[in-house]
């Protein structure tokens, strides 16, 4: 009797001990869920629900309107516009990026004299903001006081109005925007540089192998997963930029730079329509998981 | 010349051919800087002169003194350093806690609440704009700072918390345990142990997240309505939107302003940022 009360103390004493124990991983983790549920979860289902209402400034009630939002928005020519914008602007920006990317990459990775220096520098733009890097860019690129214009002048070519041309005003953005973005899509690349094995070039040497070679048979197909990544980054950074768009172009001329951030905002803050606002917020997370599953799909096979 | 000596120079040049890109990239990255800097010591006039030229006439100094007596240029100021800086320690703090959490402890639903912390990964700050927008008027927190912090904060805390608990699942766990056995509490054991030993990988959380809020742009902008609200960027945005004869001197040392504090305190801890951030960027 006196044996099992002991018994039933030690265990509700160990129970005692046990149990803050339990507890504390969910304490430890509380206030990094409560933060991340409470402003993003919170925005993605409240965007998901908002975008099968009605809800602009024109209404007074919020009206259930099931699909609404979804069938105007894909007959929608501005829609349809952003849409087609962005696939040119994200094309445009992963060809150029890569490239860039990819030889700026290749060259930190062989150079030896203050390698340091130059990584640290190509990390740069990485830190500026969206919109200083938009208003360098128009400064560069403006129709009066332009460098760009200034040089052409300079060989005796008319000047071309870039920000106000449609063609020009995209190929600017794109400019900009890859400028914004190659950096971390080269650390991405060195990463996949560093981690091949040097033993490979020792003996591609011994072998008497050429760079071409060496380029060609060891180094793509070795970092080619990486530059799967890189790829992905560099068309998911620019699928969502906004920061650099909004103030170099506005969107403009003539809608030719509204990507779909861009066309978002517009919609929701100028137009005041919230609910089809948060129906292109759900076609660009949609997008973005798609995305993001390609991206997974390329690091598991890689590894 | 002997064919010898001819294979030894075209080696000597298959040798360098990496400078060529490393050329471009310097120009590439550093000439839209240098170019604004040369013309943010120009008058108004000269930024027209044709052909330019990079080295200003004199040091002009007057955009710079207008940049700094700007109606309400330290209040901007302020503001970005009060959200950078609050946003960036609650993120962190609140990151390295449930980091070490995740890291250390096995318990019901890890995996599930790990996946719920990290896939806003691939949610883009500025998608989200229209519903917390809508939620921030609900909540009456239009206008204001609480807003701001609150959404920079929970936008840094999913990358921070991923980097920080492969950082700490990294650490031997003897040197905890060595430490418990000489008896130190949970709490001494993170603060002596863990924190030290983690700095690197919380400097370059840190950096990552100061990037974030000091150059946060969507949120202020759709957040806020009171220049008293108003951030650096903000302002440069409406700098841009204001003028109709663009003073582009005066715009452009406003631009280098606001990126130099961020620039000076990635030189000063360049080298263990760059690493850091390469491993990170992988992740």
């Amino acid at each position: 009797m006196q044996g099992e009360q002991q018994l039933g103390m030690k265990q509700h004493i160990r129970k005692k001990r046990t149990l803050p124990k339990r507890v504390i991983p969910y304490l430890l983790i509380f206030p990094a869920i409560l933060f991340v549920l409470g402003v993003l979860g919170y925005a993605v289902i409240s965007g998901t629900l908002l975008s099968f209402f009605r809800y602009d400034l024109s209404y007074v009630d919020k009206p259930f309107v099931w699909f609404d939002n979804y069938i105007y928005l894909f007959n929608n020519e501005n829609f349809q516009n952003a849409l087609v914008r962005s696939l040119i602007f994200v094309l445009s920006s992963v060809v150029l990026g890569l490239i860039l990317a990819m030889s700026f990459a290749l060259s930190l990775y062989k150079v030896k004299t203050m390698k340091n220096t130059f990584k640290g520098l190509a990390l740069i733009p990485y830190l500026v903001s969206g919109i200083a890097t938009a208003i360098m860019f128009r400064f560069m690129f403006s129709s009066d006081v332009g460098l760009v214009n200034m040089v052409l002048a300079s060989f005796g070519f008319e000047p071309i109005l870039f920000l106000s041309s449609p063609n020009w005003a995209v190929f600017v953005t794109v400019l900009a925007n890859v400028w914004h973005i190659v950096p971390f899509s080269i650390l991405i690349l060195l990463a996949g540089l560093q981690s091949i094995d040097n033993e490979l070039f020792q003996a591609a040497e011994v072998d008497g192998a050429n760079k071409y070679y060496v380029l060609t048979k060891i180094i793509l197909p070795l970092i080619a997963p990486m530059m799967g990544i890189a790829m992905i980054w560099l068309s998911f950074a620019s699928f969502n930029m906004f920061d650099v768009v909004l103030p170099l172009t506005g969107g403009g001329p003539n809608r030719a730079t509204e990507f779909m951030a861009v066309y978002m905002y517009n919609v929701a803050f100028t137009e005041l329509k919230y609910s089809l606002g948060s129906t292109v917020m759900v076609f660009i997370l949609l997008f973005n998981v798609g995305t993001s599953m390609l991206y997974l799909k390329i690091f598991k096979a890689s590894e | 010349m002997s064919s010898q000596s001819l294979q030894k120079v075209k080696k000597n040049v298959s040798d360098n051919l990496h400078w060529i890109p490393l050329i471009i990239l310097v120009v590439w990255t550093v000439f839209p800087f240098i170019w604004a800097l040369s013309a943010s010591f120009k008058t108004q006039t000269e930024v027209y002169d044709t052909p330019p030229s990079l080295i200003p006439n004199s040091l002009y100094l007057e955009n710079y003194a207008r940049v700094f007596t700007y109606p309400d240029f330290w209040t901007f100021m302020l503001n970005s350093v009060i959200l950078a800086i609050t946003s960036t320690i609650l993120a962190v703090v609140t990151s390295v806690i449930a980091g070490y959490g995740f890291a250390r402890y096995a318990f019901k639903f890890r995996h599930v609440l790990l996946m719920i912390i990290l896939i806003p990964r691939i949610i883009p700050r500025a998608s989200l704009i229209v519903p917390l927008f809508t939620g921030i008027a609900t909540l009456g927190l239009l206008d204001t700072r609480i807003a701001l912090i609150i959404t920079y904060t929970a936008t840094a805390v999913p990358l921070a918390t991923w980097v920080l608990a492969g950082f700490f699942q990294a650490i031997p766990r003897a040197l905890e345990e060595a430490a418990s056995i000489d008896g130190a509490r949970p709490w001494q054991v993170v603060w002596y142990v863990i924190i030290p030993i983690s700095l690197p990988a919380i400097l370059t959380v840190s950096i990552f997240s100061l990037r974030e809020s000091w150059n946060e742009f969507p949120f202020v902008l759709a957040f806020t309505t009171s220049s008293d609200m108003r951030t650096l960027p903000y302002q440069l945005f409406m700098l841009r939107e204001s003028m109709g004869m663009q003073d582009w001197p005066m715009m452009l040392a406003f631009t280098l302003v606001t990126i130099a504090p961020l620039l000076i305190l990635y030189l000063i801890f360049e080298k263990r940022v760059v690493n850091g951030v390469v491993s990170g960027a992988v992740k």
